[in-house]
């Protein structure tokens, strides 16, 4: 009896490659969903996960349209995501067509610095920005220029920062996706007259919308969780986001917990909203137009004005990419920032102090090292599963996939810090020695969770472009699902699954707000450590350390793409 | 053969789960062992991490691990392991927010330790009738900062009131008191002074005369250096930092005085270590270890709370401390934070 019953069940497991699906989203409710939903949770029942069973307000979930400071933090965070989601995608899509195209005089130095801004975290950005514009900023000293502080200090200053610190998402996914050309697409318009730009309108930007989705989803998701630029920005013009709102929620005494699962259910709501505009566009339209006669892109020399492309591009590298990470810089090399540029002001002290006996630099750089190369290769072999699942697999719980993986971006990290927390934490995990809280596996947990959205996203964005056909026919040939991955897929995808686990990488080594909440007992991760600092007033030690830790990160990341570049090159 | 070794795996997991169950029924009342030695005290705090575990495993022996953050950072953190707490003692200057800790229960009462009879009198009065805590030091949550070279010392403000004069007018900033610990322990003085009311006016006043606000203390340091503000309100031991690093910037105490804002430490009421948790309160009353972090420490400005310990030479000996009760310092909070929140977008 036993055996007919064992035989019911296995008939019921899902068959096939919607067994992927079932994997991925049993992956994404103990990474995601879980924590995620535990925090929701405390709406319903408050303490839920301290024996209190007593039903929560649930009229909380109106005040965001009573309470003036929840309603406005609403409004602002709509304004904030859609502005800075249109303008940084335009700015990523642009940047990234012009350097997969054209080859031009510090063309590579896009590339470096699309992921400086993508490591350095938000804050430091801000803290940047202020330097500069501020009545006694850099630009006043240098330039004299008080206007600068005017449009700064001002709404649509905290969009331009934004569109400045996230366009690199747009412009790595469209970078990506930009690997393959097929050039028979185009050669054939050509052949009936189209000129460069009606080739570029109708056939290769149409081709790129999978890729630009991706990167605007990902603008978007990160530009409505993004709590350091608006709270660091607006000062005497109030501009409270949704993130401010759950932090100020959390930080409250006593906690309040079902407020901040309020807002974040109201943030996910707009997410859900969103996609679901973007599926609508986008449905019954197909981007597989990727052939065997598809080719590497390369750049091709401009033919004149090179050196105008040039000047642009310097002067906006030197906006977006100087000014933030050049103040940060100026911090790290002086006694005090106030009293400006002047030899007796500069100091190396600040980067000897890193290495001093009581540093924790080292040690909590290695350990941040270590936990986003991890999280970087989990999350990239998630990704991977997900994105063929979102790609490729006929399966009912899709849009369940999609919204969760661009959740764990857009929810702030403190929520899904505290959701670890109800989750990992519970008494009866201890005896499976499933108790990871307090032990350094939450760190890598969280990591990937976060890491996951990115690599996803990029991973999609390429994968839509592969026809269906080309896995079908080496299906029809016998091959297994392992080797119609390894075979046709991996040869494809070798420069996106680099980009998607560099970005992971990148992403991870400075996130703060969730490390904050995670880390156990004496074991501080870098932007912890960072943060203590700053908490200290000991700026110039916590610019030392961001500065030396982003270079030492951008070089793993530049020299392992530099590597991998020259193998690709070399077996082609 | 596949079908049988996923029925034996079936099974073996069942009797797992089985097992796992009536052992943790049996463990129900007891503690949840958490990961190291059992006698490793865990101490949450946010600040003097540097020097007072070496101090105290010197002094006592016991080995201790800490956990430093941002004081509502941690206090989150505490709330969030309510079902199953991994911490021993926190050690945090927030008073108001520790005795609601103590109101939820989750404080071991009734304890006093040998040093208490130490404590000078202010400071003995702070001391709640359960005994769930006891302070340790008290600091000005805010000081005035001004910069010299846009104010002399005549024309710079020289007490709370004169935030809202029109002179000042767009040139203060402080820290937001819904998210900065010490912020809500300042403004939370004048709520507490003349009542609701009096303090709604007097904040709103500030508010309509151009008052900047910023996340943390850390910020408002930032755009004082930087220009964006000329005044701020910055916490004592931040201050005389800048005013340290910084000769363009000078320090004001007001003449009425600073609001205060107490660090006390606490035992967790489900410690599995209550001797280490017991020994370490003690030992931060002791006059010996106070006096040891005033002197290694560049953050310890702040009153001693013990017989015996001299402040910091540069500290104005006659600065006045106003100390709010913190019992309805805890109970008028989130009215206050809500209230201050709502009006300050306006």
């Amino acid at each position: 009896m036993v055996r007919r019953l064992f035989d019911t069940l296995i008939m019921k497991l899902p068959k096939g490659e919607s067994k992927a699906g079932w994997l991925v989203l049993a992956l994404l409710i103990i990474l995601i969903l879980a924590p995620l939903l535990s925090v929701l949770l405390q709406i319903i029942v408050p303490g839920y996960f301290w024996g209190n069973r007593q039903p929560g307000q649930l009229d909380l979930l109106l005040e965001v349209f009573r309470r003036p400071f929840w309603l406005r933090s609403f409004q602002n965070s709509l304004i904030i995501a859609f502005s800075t989601t249109a303008l940084g995608t335009l700015l990523g899509t642009v940047l990234a067509i012009l350097r997969s195209s054209w080859d031009f005089p510090t063309a590579k130095w896009l590339d470096i610095a699309a992921w400086l801004l993508l490591v350095t975290p938000s804050f430091i950005i801000a803290q940047g920005w202020i330097l500069f514009a501020a009545n006694d900023g850099v630009a006043s000293q240098l330039l004299g220029a008080t206007f600068v502080g005017d449009f700064i200090f001002h709404p649509s200053g905290f969009i331009f920062i934004m569109v400045l610190c996230k366009f690199p998402l747009a412009y790595l996914a469209v970078r990506a996706a930009m690997s393959w050309n097929v050039e028979s697409l185009s050669q054939s318009a050509q052949l009936t007259g189209a000129s460069s730009l009606t080739i570029w309108l109708v056939i290769r930007l149409p081709l790129l919308k999978p890729a630009i989705r991706s990167g605007a989803a990902l603008v978007f998701m990160d530009s409505i969780g993004d709590y350091g630029i608006p709270a660091t920005m607006s000062a005497l013009y109030r501009f409270p986001t949704l993130p401010y709102a759950i932090h100020s929620a959390i930080y409250s005494s006593p906690v309040r917990f079902d407020m901040a699962g309020v807002l974040s259910f109201y943030l996910i709501l707009i997410i859900m909203l969103v996609l679901l505009i973007q599926l609508y566009i986008m449905r019954n339209t197909r981007y597989d137009s990727l052939t065997a006669g598809a080719v590497r892109s390369k750049q091709r020399k401009l033919p004149k004005h090179a050196w105008l492309v040039t000047l642009g591009n310097i002067l906006f590298l030197g906006v977006a990419v100087g000014v933030p990470i050049g103040c940060t810089l100026f911090i790290s090399l002086v006694h005090s920032p106030s009293a400006g540029f002047a030899w007796s002001n500069l100091t190396f002290s600040h980067y000897s102090e890193l290495f001093a006996d009581r540093s924790m630099f080292l040690e909590s750089l290695l350990r941040s090292l270590t936990i986003s190369t991890v999280a970087a290769l989990v999350a990239l072999a998630i990704g991977v599963i997900i994105a063929y699942v979102l790609v490729f697999v006929r399966f009912k719980l899709k849009a369940v996939i999609e919204v969760t993986t661009l959740v764990a971006l857009a929810v702030p990290g403190v929520v899904l810090g505290i959701g670890y927390i109800f989750v990992w934490n519970q008494k009866w995990l201890e005896p499976y020695g499933l108790l990871l809280y307090g032990t350094p596996a939450i760190l890598v947990l969280a990591a990937i969770a976060g890491a996951i959205p990115i690599t996803t996203r990029i991973l999609s964005g390429m994968m839509a472009t592969i026809p269906r056909s080309m896995l079908d026919a080496a299906q029809l040939q016998g091959a297994s699902w392992m080797k119609r991955a390894i075979v046709v897929l991996f040869p494809l995808c070798k420069t996106t699954l680099l980009t998607a686990a560099l970005s992971a990488f990148g992403i991870s080594v400075f996130d703060l707000a969730a490390s904050s909440l995670l880390f156990p007992p004496g074991q501080m991760t870098l932007p912890v450590m960072i943060n203590r600092a700053f908490e200290n007033m000991s700026f110039g030690y916590a610019a030392a350390a961001t500065t030396l830790g982003g270079i030492i990160v951008i070089s793993v990341i530049v020299s392992i793409n530099r590597l991998a570049k020259l193998e690709l090159w070399r077996k082609q | 053969m596949k079908r049988r070794y996923a029925i034996g795996l079936l099974i073996v997991l069942m009797l797992q789960a089985g097992c796992g169950t009536s052992s943790s029924l049996v463990n129900d009342n007891s503690k949840a062992t958490i990961t190291g030695d059992e006698t490793d005290l865990t101490v949450y705090l946010n600040d003097f991490d540097e020097m007072i575990g070496p101090l105290f495993e010197e002094a006592t022996g016991y080995k201790v691990n800490l956990v430093q953050g941002g004081g509502a950072e941690i206090l989150s953190r505490i709330e969030a392991e309510r079902g199953n707490p991994h911490w021993d003692v926190v050690w945090l200057d927030m008073i108001s927010s520790i005795h609601g800790l103590g109101m939820s229960g989750m404080l071991y009462e009734d304890y006093t330790p040998d040093n208490a009879s130490k404590l000078t009198d202010v400071y003995r009065s702070l001391v709640p009738e359960q005994r769930w805590y006891y302070p340790t030091s008290a600091h000005a949550a805010s000081v005035i900062v001004y910069h010299n070279d846009e104010l002399s010392a005549a024309e710079a403000p020289k007490s709370w009131e004169d935030f809202s004069d029109p002179t000042f007018n767009e040139m203060i900033g402080i820290a937001d008191p819904t998210i900065a610990a010490p912020a809500y322990s300042f403004i939370n003085w004048f709520f507490y002074k003349d009542g609701m009311d009096s303090g709604k006016q007097m904040i709103s006043d500030w508010l309509n005369n151009g008052l900047s606000i910023f996340p943390k203390n850390p910020n408002v340091a930032m755009a004082l250096l930087s220009g964006q503000i000329k005044i701020a309100a910055l916490q004592e031991s931040n201050a005389h930092r800048l005013i340290q690093e910084n000769e363009k910037l000078s320090l004001v105490w007001p003449e009425e005085g600073a609001p205060a804002s107490v660090r006390v430490a606490a035992i967790s009421k489900d410690t599995t270590k209550l001797e280490a948790a017991k020994a370490f309160v003690n030992f931060l009353l002791d006059p010996a270890t106070q006096q040891a972090i005033i002197e290694a420490s560049d953050e310890a400005y702040h009153e001693p709370s013990v017989e015996g310990v001299t402040p910091k030479l540069d500290r104005d000996s006659g600065a006045k401390l106003l100390f709010a009760d913190a019992m309805s310092s805890y109970k008028q909070e989130a009215e206050i934070k809500q209230w201050f929140a709502d009006y300050s977008i306006r």
